[in-house]
């Protein structure tokens, strides 16, 4: 059970870059994605979203893993900037976990 | 028996480009009909439909006077008219030709036994023949039209109908049952997908309204009977008083409201407030006037008081009869009303639905409130008495999912800090609407999606209802959203008080909502000539939708009666007048309530209205005495159809001549393909000549796409003209060659 946090985004980034909320679910990120995350593109942006700071902590490593290669950006329907979002991500976990 | 026998029959017998040639043996259908009594001429046709074909028909007719054609192609339902109108324009009488179906009824039907198909498509062909033999010449039956039309029910429809039809020089009898004008629209503040308001929409229509002398409005106005057909409806129509009789300014009325100690809710506000017994359903609405609710009145007397409040409680009701051409239906939809307890609708507080939410909005000033508590979190369930897999209510309301997120996006620019979540069932904002769609998630709405195998569930705790579902795009992941407020996003339904369709006898479809003739190709006629439906009260629609066929209604209804005169197909039942006894029976039966009981020579017996009567049958049958006939299909007709069908039917030819002549067509067939294969099939054909090649070697050889040559290459290896050698080569590719 989770519980969705609406004000987490918030606290996450105010950039205007920074649009996982567009996001379709299409899926074409995930199947693109050439290193095959653990966690698969969309649900990372899925996470900040819907707030699930456990679930972003738990699949760190994804967040992480990304090559930041673009192959999904070039490619999402709806111009999700999936890599810029990846990497706002991985800032939030540095601050939290890693506190630098 | 009838004198003139037809004797000089075109016989026209389509292939329908292998349609059916592919199947029925055309040839030998004709051989087998061209000794048939009567026929004169027979021919083959490659597409009989075609321009071409029709202008040899005609000249051939022409040139050989004949006096009488079949053809045997497609459905009638297809083309009947088509070959009517080539008989014309050949100078026959449209009624002198009679068609046979050897398509659907032959070569689709038995496509798995050609010479079954074969024979009985020799056996309709002649019955068609025997019965162009009886044919009589018609003239189709010409009723008076009055150029007058009602239009029932004054939403944005009605309204809109009213000007067009008025414009085109109809007089026009616009039939409202509440006492405002506007309908549903006025309801919803601003509406997508333009923000424009809809109570100026319906100022908007109103205005027009008022300035066409050959517009007369009655408000609260209730259909009660119906007479007559298509062209001269007799409509009766009662008309409830508004009590008040002369002009009421805007600040007699407000005293007015004040004094009136009758309370009820307000219908228009979905019972957000209340209203007195002296109302308007809003400030502006139209006509100006309010009106007394007399259900609620209990004539206390003291609005009476009111200096010029030009009340009269004592208004009696009237009953008119409008003498009308054609009616048009434009009677609208309820929202769907959810059951209590569903997702806690009337069992938990902060539950409403979208049209409340849309009066809410609408409503609000300076803070978001309901029940007395401000509203931050806004979940909204999508789907609401639509799309159910076990309720009443299969269909998509269609207007809903742009409706919700526009109320989303509305409110969110109203009140800034509101949060929206929608919880729905796959988001259906079609065409242009998707920008609204991209503009809620452009302001951060977030979207959960469930499916029908677990519905979302709500429960209340403290303020907040917490609504528990699987998320399907986050893996079904049991999610909890905390909400103020819960707006179900209910769907659009039939009018549940509905009087009119039982009088006007106007088909229901199995969703309940008001049937057409044909969903794709007569989306506004009715069943019933002169009758028309157009709005939401045949689908749910949006505002663009509605007025699509609102316009639609409206031309059609215009071409029918503006000329003062309808033609009808003079194929309708006749009453042998000696025969019949007037026994009622087929007046019972008849679903068009076509027959009339007559006197004629001192006897009661049936008389048919010919403008009513649609031909359908029905009633031949039932009658002991034998008295009706059908035009077209009397019993004669019917009996030397049925003899020309069971007469034997032999081919000529013993049975090995037919299998030379099957090696024969196959060999003719190869070759004629050949002919017709497309230039890249041709050039494959040459490539394997030399050797067995693979694809991407016929490819590199021929110089096309591989992913071409592919496709093509299956074609031709379908076709017979090449095959696999069963080997691969260096680079492990399959290998083809020429097939001999
Ligand atoms: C919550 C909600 C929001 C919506 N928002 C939008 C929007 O933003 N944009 C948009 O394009 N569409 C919107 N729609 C759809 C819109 O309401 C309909 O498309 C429109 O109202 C259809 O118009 P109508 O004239 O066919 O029916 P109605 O508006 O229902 O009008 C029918 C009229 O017929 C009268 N009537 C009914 N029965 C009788 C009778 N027996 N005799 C005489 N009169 C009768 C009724 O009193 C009424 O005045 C919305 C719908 C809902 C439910
Ligand atoms: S490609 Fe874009 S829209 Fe599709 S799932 Fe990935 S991020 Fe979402
Ligand atoms: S328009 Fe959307 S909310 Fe309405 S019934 Fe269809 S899918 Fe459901
Ligand atoms: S069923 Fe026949 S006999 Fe009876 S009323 Fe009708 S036409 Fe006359
Ligand atoms: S043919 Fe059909 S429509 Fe005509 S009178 Fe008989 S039952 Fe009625």
């Amino acid at each position: 059970m989770s519980k969705l946090n609406p004000d987490f985004i918030l606290e996450f980034s105010t950039d205007e870059e920074f649009n996982p909320n567009a996001c379709i679910n299409c899926g074409t990120c995930s199947g693109l994605c050439p290193i095959g995350l653990d966690a698969l593109p969309r649900k990372l942006s899925r996470y900040i979203v819907l707030g699930l700071e456990d679930k972003i902590l738990e699949e760190k490593e994804s967040y992480f893993q990304c090559l930041l290669c673009k192959l999904c950006v070039e490619n999402c329907p709806t111009q999700v900037n999936i890599s810029s979002n990846v990497r706002t991500a991985r800032n939030y976990i540095n601050r939290k976990i890693y506190k630098i | 028996m009838k004198k003139d026998l037809k004797q000089k029959i075109g016989v026209y017998i389509c292939e329908c480009g292998g349609n059916i040639s592919d199947y029925v043996d055309v040839e030998k259908v004709a051989k087998a009909v061209e000794n048939e009594p009567g026929v004169y001429l027979v021919q083959t046709t490659m597409f009989t439909c075609s321009d071409s074909a029709q202008i040899e028909i005609i000249e051939g007719i022409k040139e050989n006077n004949l006096d009488s054609m079949v053809v045997a192609s497609c459905s009638p339902k297809l083309h009947l008219l088509t070959f009517r109108d080539v008989a014309k324009r050949a100078g026959l009488n449209q009624y002198n030709y009679v068609h046979a179906n050897i398509r659907e009824q032959c070569s689709w039907a038995h496509s798995d036994r050609t010479e079954e198909a074969t024979d009985k498509a020799v056996r309709l062909v002649r019955a068609a023949i025997a019965k162009v033999r009886l044919s009589e010449s018609l003239e189709t039956i010409e009723i008076e039209a009055k150029n007058v039309a009602a239009i029932v029910g004054a939403g944005v429809s009605g309204l809109r109908s009213a000007i067009d039809l008025a414009d085109q020089g109809t007089q026009v009898y616009l039939i409202e049952r509440d006492h405002f004008v506007g309908g549903r629209t006025a309801q919803w503040g601003k509406l997508f997908p333009t923000n424009e308001d809809g109570k100026e929409l319906v100022e908007r229509l109103y205005k027009q309204i008022k300035e066409r002398e050959n517009i007369t409005v009655f408000t609260g106005a209730d259909i009660q009977s119906l007479d007559g057909s298509v062209g001269d409806f007799k409509l009766g129509v009662k008309i409830s008083p508004r009590h008040i009789t002369g002009a009421c300014d805007e600040e007699t009325s407000d005293q007015l409201y004040k004094v009136c100690p009758q309370e009820t809710d307000d219908e228009f506000n979905f019972g957000l407030t209340k209203r007195k017994a002296i109302y308007k359903n809003y400030k502006n609405a139209y006509p100006e006037n309010p009106v007394v609710d007399m259900d609620l009145c209990d004539k206390c007397g003291e609005c009476l008081k009111v200096t010029n409040s030009n009340i009269n409680l004592e208004q009696e009701a009237e009953n008119i009869t409008l003498n009308v051409g054609a009616i048009l239906l434009n009677t609208g939809f309820d929202p769907y009303e959810p059951k209590d307890g569903e997702f806690g609708y009337k069992t938990i507080d902060n539950v409403i639905t979208l049209p409340q939410f849309r009066r809410l909005l609408d409503m609000s000033n300076g803070s978001l409130e309901y029940n007395g508590k401000s509203i931050r979190d806004i979940a909204y369930i999508y789907c609401v008495g639509s799309r159910q897999p076990d309720g009443e209510n299969k269909h998509c309301s269609r207007y809903c999912c742009t409706s919700a997120i526009q109320s989303a996006l509305n409110v969110k620019s109203k009140y800034s800090d509101v949060r929206n979540f929608h919880i729905n069932r796959g988001i259906r904002t079609y065409g242009k609407q998707e920008t609204c769609y991209v503009d809620s998630t452009k302001q951060g709405d977030v979207y959960l999606q469930f499916f029908e195998k677990s519905f979302p569930t709500l429960e209340k705790i403290g303020d907040k209802t917490i609504i528990t579902l699987n998320d399907a795009l986050t893996d079904n992941e049991t999610m909890e959203v905390s909400a103020d407020l819960v707006v179900l996003v209910t769907g659009m339904v039939p009018r549940k008080e509905d009087t009119v369709a039982g009088i006007l006898k106007v088909p229901i479809g199995s969703d309940k909502f008001y049937n057409e003739i044909h969903t794709k190709l007569r989306p506004v006629e009715t069943v019933i000539d002169g009758i028309f439906i157009a709005g939401a009260c045949q689908s749910p629609k949006n505002i663009r939708a509605t007025m699509a066929s609102t316009l639609s209604a409206t031309a059609k209804a215009n071409s029918l009666i503006s000329t003062g005169k309808i033609e009808l197909e003079p194929i309708i039942a006749t009453i042998d007048t000696n025969l019949c006894e007037w026994c009622g029976k087929c007046d019972e039966l008849c679903s068009y309530n076509a027959f009339e009981k007559v006197e004629i020579d001192g006897k009661m017996v049936a008389q048919v209205n010919k403008a009513i009567c649609k031909g359908c049958g029905a009633c031949a049958p039932i009658c002991e005495v034998n008295a009706i006939n059908i035009i077209g299909s009397s019993d004669e007709e019917v009996e030397v159809m049925i003899d020309a069908f069971v007469k034997d039917v032999q081919f000529i030819e013993d049975h090995k001549a037919k299998e030379a002549e099957k090696t024969v067509g196959k060999t003719d067939d190869t070759e004629k393909l050949k002919k017709a294969l497309p230039e890249i099939g041709k050039k494959i054909l040459q490539s394997l000549e030399s050797e067995a090649k693979s694809v991407p070697e016929i490819a590199a050889d021929i110089q096309h796409p591989a992913d071409d040559v592919l496709y093509y290459l299956m074609s031709l290896r379908k076709y017979g003209f090449v095959k696999e050698t069963g080997e691969i080569n260096d680079d492990e590719y399959y290998l083809y060659e020429l097939k001999q």
